[in-house]
C-alpha cells in the first residue's frame, strides 16, 4: 500500500539552479544514505546532525539523528515540529524531505546548507559582525518566512543567529520550528496567545518583552519581530544584546524599555553611558575615553540610517508600534534591494567558502562498529522458562 | 485577499463557486497539471475568502449570519464530502485551507446542538474518505488533523470504531514515514481512549479481532510503535472502565509471555513499558492456573531480575513501591495445592506510567 520513499517537488523549494519541477525520491531507510562528518549537535545533545549523501542521486543531504532512548520528552515534541514542517512549504523554510525510524533512532532529512548558520559563521569568522550587505539581505529573506507563517497563524518563538540557515549558493532558511505555536485552535483563530513555550531557555535573549512578561496582555506574532530586531543586531555586533547579563537582568532591561541597538560610530556615544557589557574599564582599572572607544573595531564601521531605523521599529517594546513582516518588507531599505539573494551572499560572505565537496569529509563509521558492537553483544543472557 | 479585491461574495455565491471550480479542476486534473492551473487557483481564492469568513481578519470579527448561510450551503450541497474526495487535486496551502474549513464548521454550535456533527453522522461516507486520506502522502496529514477533530464528538468516534476502516489505523501507524506514522497514531489513540465507556464497550464486544491486530504492533520492527503500544496498552489495562478487558488480558499466559521477554529487550525504555503491564499480571488476585504455573516457574529468576531492574531509578517513588510490591508478591506466590494463595488488592491499584511518553 506504501512506498518506502517521499516524493519531493525539489525546484520549488530547494534546488536554486534549475527552473523546472523535478520531482525526487527520497528513501524513508537509513541504508539509502551514507553519513560523513558531524556539522552540528542539537536538543541537548540528544540529537546529531550529520552531512550526507543520498546514494541512488548523490544528492548532498543534511541528516539529523535523534536518539529517542535517550529522549526523555514526550515523543509529542519532537512530532510538532515534524508535522507542522511538512505542512509549510517557502523557499526561506528548510523543509524536510522525509522522516524515518532507524533503530531507535528518529532520522530527519534535510537539504545540506553549506554555509552552515549565520551563528556558525560569526562564531568562526565574523565576530565584529557581518557586513550591512549581507545583513539586509538575510533579514529580508527572514521575514518573507516570517510573513508567510504569520500568514498562517504560527508564531515561530525561534528567530535567532542560530536557527537561520545559508545554502552554498546563498539561499536564507530559517528553521528551529519546534518551538512554534499556531494560533488557529479547534477551528477558532486565537488573537493573543498567553502559552509560555517549555522549551525555550536558550531562546530567553530573543524574547520580546511581553513573551517574557507572561501577564495577561498575553502576546502575538509581533513578538517574532521583536526576534527580528534582536537577530539584527547579533548578524551586525556578533553578538546578541544581554547575551552576559543574568535573566533576570535581561527581563528588566526589557520591561524598562532598555532598546538595543547596532554598535557603530553614530552610536559610540550610547554604549560608553548605557552598556555595561561592553568592556569600558580597561586593564589599569581606568575608564576608556570616548576616543578610545571609538578606535574598537565596532565604532570604525558606520552602518545606514535606514538600518538603524528598521531595528529601531522592530525593537519597540509595544507590540502595537511594531510594524508586521509584510509592512515591514516595504521598508526602504528592502525596497531598494534589486538582486536575488543568492547573487549576493556568498561573495558577502567571503572569504568563507561552503562545505560543498562531501567527497573530502571523512565518512562516519559510528553505524558500522554500532552494527559490530551488537554482533558482538549477542545476549548470553539467562532466559524465562516457559 | 478580499480586504482589497472586489466586494465580499455572499456565502451562496461562494459555495457555488467553490462547486464549479472544483468540477472544472477535476476534470481538468485528467488533461494535465498545466491545464489544471486556472481552475486550481480559483479553488484556492474561494477557499481562502470562505476561510475569511468563518475566521475573520485580524481586524474583523466573523459575522454570524454569513457563517450560519455558509454553513446552510455547505451542508446542501455536500460540499464536505465534495472537498474531502477531492483533497488531493487541490494544492499545497488550498488543502490546509479546507481544513480549516472544516474544522471551523464541525465546532460549530447552535444551543446545545452540533449540526455539522449531526450532518456528518447522517453522511459516514466523510469519516471513511478521511480514514483512506492516510493512504495518500500529500493529504495524510491534513486528513489527520480533520479525524483528531472528529473524534472529540463521541457520535463520530463510534461510527469510526466500529467501522471495517478502523483496523486499516494498525497499518497506517507502521508506515516508513514518521510523520504519517506518528500522526495516526496519535488519531489511533484518541478513537480508543477520548470517550472512555464508548472504548470500553467496543473492547470488550471486538476483544479477539482489536488484540489480534494490537499483537503485531507489539511485535513491530519499529521501534517507535512498539514503544507507544506498549505504553498505551499499559494505560487501556489499567484504565477502571476497561475492567473486564483487563481481566481478560490477564487471563492470556500468551501475553504474559510476551511482556517477560520484552522485560529483557535491550532498550531501556521497552523494559519500562513492559514493567507496568507485567505488574498486572502478577497483582491478579484470581489467577488462573496457566499464569500462576509460570510465574512459579520462574520464581527465582523473576525475583532475582527484579531486583536488579532498573535501580537507576531511586527518584521515581511510585516505581520502587510498586517493583518492591511485585517482589514480595512473587516470593510468595505457592502453587494451588500447597498454602492458599493471599488475596492481594486489586490489580487497578496501579496507576499508569506516566513517566515515559
Amino acid at each position: 500500500m506504501f512506498q518506502s520513499a517521499t516524493e519531493v517537488t525539489v525546484a520549488l523549494n530547494y534546488n536554486e539552479s534549475c527552473s523546472e519541477a523535478v520531482t525526487m525520491q527520497f528513501d524513508s531507510i537509513a541504508r539509502a544514505y551514507e553519513l560523513y562528518t558531524v556539522i552540528g549537535k542539537g536538543h541537548k545533545g540528544t540529537a546529531t546532525i550529520h552531512l550526507a549523501q543520498h546514494i541512488g542521486t548523490g544528492m548532498q543531504v543534511a541528516i539529523k539523528r535523534i536518539d529517542l532512548e535517550n529522549w526523555d520528552q514526550e515523543f509529542g515534541y519532537i512530532q510538532h515540529e515534524i508535522v507542522l514542517t511538512k505542512q509549510l512549504q517557502h523557499e526561506n523554510l528548510l523543509p524536510h524531505f522525509c522522516s524515518f525510524i532507524h533503530q531507535h533512532e528518529l532520522w530527519t532529512v534535510m537539504p545540506a546548507m553549506g554555509f552552515g548558520s549565520c551563528r556558525d559563521l560569526i562564531h568562526a569568522f565574523f565576530q565584529a559582525g557581518l557586513t550591512e550587505t549581507a545583513i539586509v539581505y538575510i533579514l529580508r529573506d527572514v521575514l518573507r518566512a516570517l510573513e508567510y507563517l504569520h500568514g498562517r497563524g504560527i508564531i515561530h518563538r525561534g528567530v535567532k543567529a542560530s536557527h537561520v540557515l545559508i545554502s552554498g549558493k546563498g539561499r536564507v532558511c530559517l528553521t528551529g520550528l519546534h518551538n512554534s505555536f499556531s494560533t488557529i485552535k479547534g477551528g477558532q483563530r486565537l488573537r493573543t496567545v498567553y502559552d509560555y513555550p517549555q522549551h525555550a531557555v536558550d531562546c530567553l535573549q530573543w524574547f520580546s518583552p511581553e513573551i517574557l512578561e507572561q501577564n495577561l496582555g498575553g502576546y502575538d506574532t509581533k513578538s517574532d519581530i521583536y526576534s527580528v530586531g534582536i537577530l539584527a543586531c547579533e548578524l551586525a555586533n556578533g553578538q546578541a544584546p544581554f547575551v552576559d547579563m543574568p535573566v533576570t537582568q535581561m527581563l528588566l532591561e526589557k520591561i524598562h524599555g532598555t532598546k538595543p541597538m547596532l554598535a557603530d560610530s553614530n552610536t559610540v556615544g550610547e554604549f560608553i553611558i548605557d552598556d555595561n557589557s561592553m568592556e569600558e574599564v580597561d586593564e589599569e582599572g581606568k575608564r576608556k575615553t570616548a576616543e578610545e572607544k571609538a578606535d574598537n573595531i565596532f565604532f570604525q564601521r558606520t552602518f545606514s540610517a535606514n538600518l538603524h531605523n528598521l531595528v529601531s521599529l522592530c525593537l519597540e517594546k509595544d507590540p502595537a508600534n511594531r510594524p508586521s513582516a509584510t509592512q515591514l518588507l516595504n521598508h526602504p531599505i528592502f525596497r531598494s534591494l534589486r538582486k536575488k539573494t543568492s547573487e549576493v551572499l556568498p561573495e558577502a560572505l567571503q572569504p568563507v567558502t561552503p562545505l560543498t565537496d562531501i567527497a573530502k569529509l571523512p565518512k562516519d563509521n559510528s553505524q558500522d562498529e554500532e552494527i559490530t558492537r551488537q554482533m558482538s553483544e549477542v545476549s548470553m543472557e539467562e532466559d524465562w522458562t516457559f | 485577499m478580499p480586504l482589497f479585491g472586489p466586494k465580499t461574495k455572499s456565502p451562496q455565491d461562494l459555495v457555488k463557486s467553490l462547486k464549479e471550480s472544483l468540477n472544472q479542476l477535476a476534470k481538468d486534473k485528467e488533461k494535465g497539471e498545466k491545464e489544471a492551473k486556472k481552475a486550481s487557483e480559483d479553488v484556492c481564492k474561494t477557499l481562502q475568502s470562505i476561510k475569511t469568513m468563518l475566521y475573520g481578519t485580524p481586524e474583523q470579527e466573523p459575522q454570524t449570519e454569513h457563517v450560519s448561510q455558509l454553513a446552510m450551503e455547505m451542508y446542501q450541497s455536500n460540499m464536505l464530502l465534495a472537498l474531502v474526495q477531492n483533497l488531493g487535486k487541490i494544492d499545497f496551502e488550498g488543502r490546509k485551507d479546507v481544513v480549516v474549513i472544516f474544522n471551523n464548521l464541525l465546532r460549530r454550535q447552535i444551543g446545545t446542538r452540533s449540526p455539522t456533527v449531526e450532518y456528518i453522522c447522517m453522511k459516514p461516507d466523510i469519516l471513511m474518505e478521511l480514514i483512506k486520506g492516510y493512504e495518500t502522502h500529500e493529504i495524510a496529514l491534513n486528513c489527520g488533523m480533520m479525524l483528531r477533530e472528529c473524534c472529540r464528538y463521541e457520535a463520530l468516534a463510534k461510527i469510526m470504531l466500529y467501522s471495517q476502516e478502523f483496523y486499516k489505523f494498525f497499518d497506517y501507524v507502521e508506515v516508513s514515514t514518521f510523520d504519517i506514522a506518528s500522526d495516526a497514531f496519535s488519531t489511533f489513540k484518541e478513537l480508543i481512549t477520548k470517550h472512555r465507556a464508548l472504548s470500553a464497550e467496543f473492547l470488550e464486544n471486538n476483544y479477539d479481532k482489536f488484540f489480534s491486530h494490537y499483537q503485531h504492533l507489539l511485535y513491530s520492527e519499529n521501534y517507535v510503535t512498539r514503544r507507544q503500544a506498549l505504553k498505551l496498552l499499559g494505560e487501556l489495562l489499567l484504565d477502571r472502565h476497561n475492567f473486564q478487558t483487563m481481566t481478560r488480558y490477564i487471563s492470556s499466559p500468551d501475553n504474559l509471555k510476551l511482556m517477560m521477554i520484552m522485560l529483557r529487550e535491550k532498550s531501556r525504555n521497552i523494559q519500562f513499558e513492559a514493567f507496568h503491564v507485567f505488574k498486572v499480571f502478577v497483582a491478579n488476585p484470581n489467577k488462573p492456573k496457566p499464569i500462576l504455573d509460570i510465574l512459579l516457574r520462574n520464581k527465582e529468576k523473576l525475583v532475582e531480575f527484579l531486583s536488579k531492574f532498573h535501580t537507576d531509578r531511586s527518584e521515581d517513588e511510585q516505581f520502587n513501591d510498586e517493583k518492591a510490591y511485585l517482589i514480595k508478591q512473587i516470593k510468595e506466590l505457592r502453587a494451588p495445592d500447597g498454602e492458599p494463595i493471599r488475596q492481594v488488592s486489586s490489580a487497578s491499584d496501579f496507576k499508569a506510567s506516566d513517566t515515559a511518553s
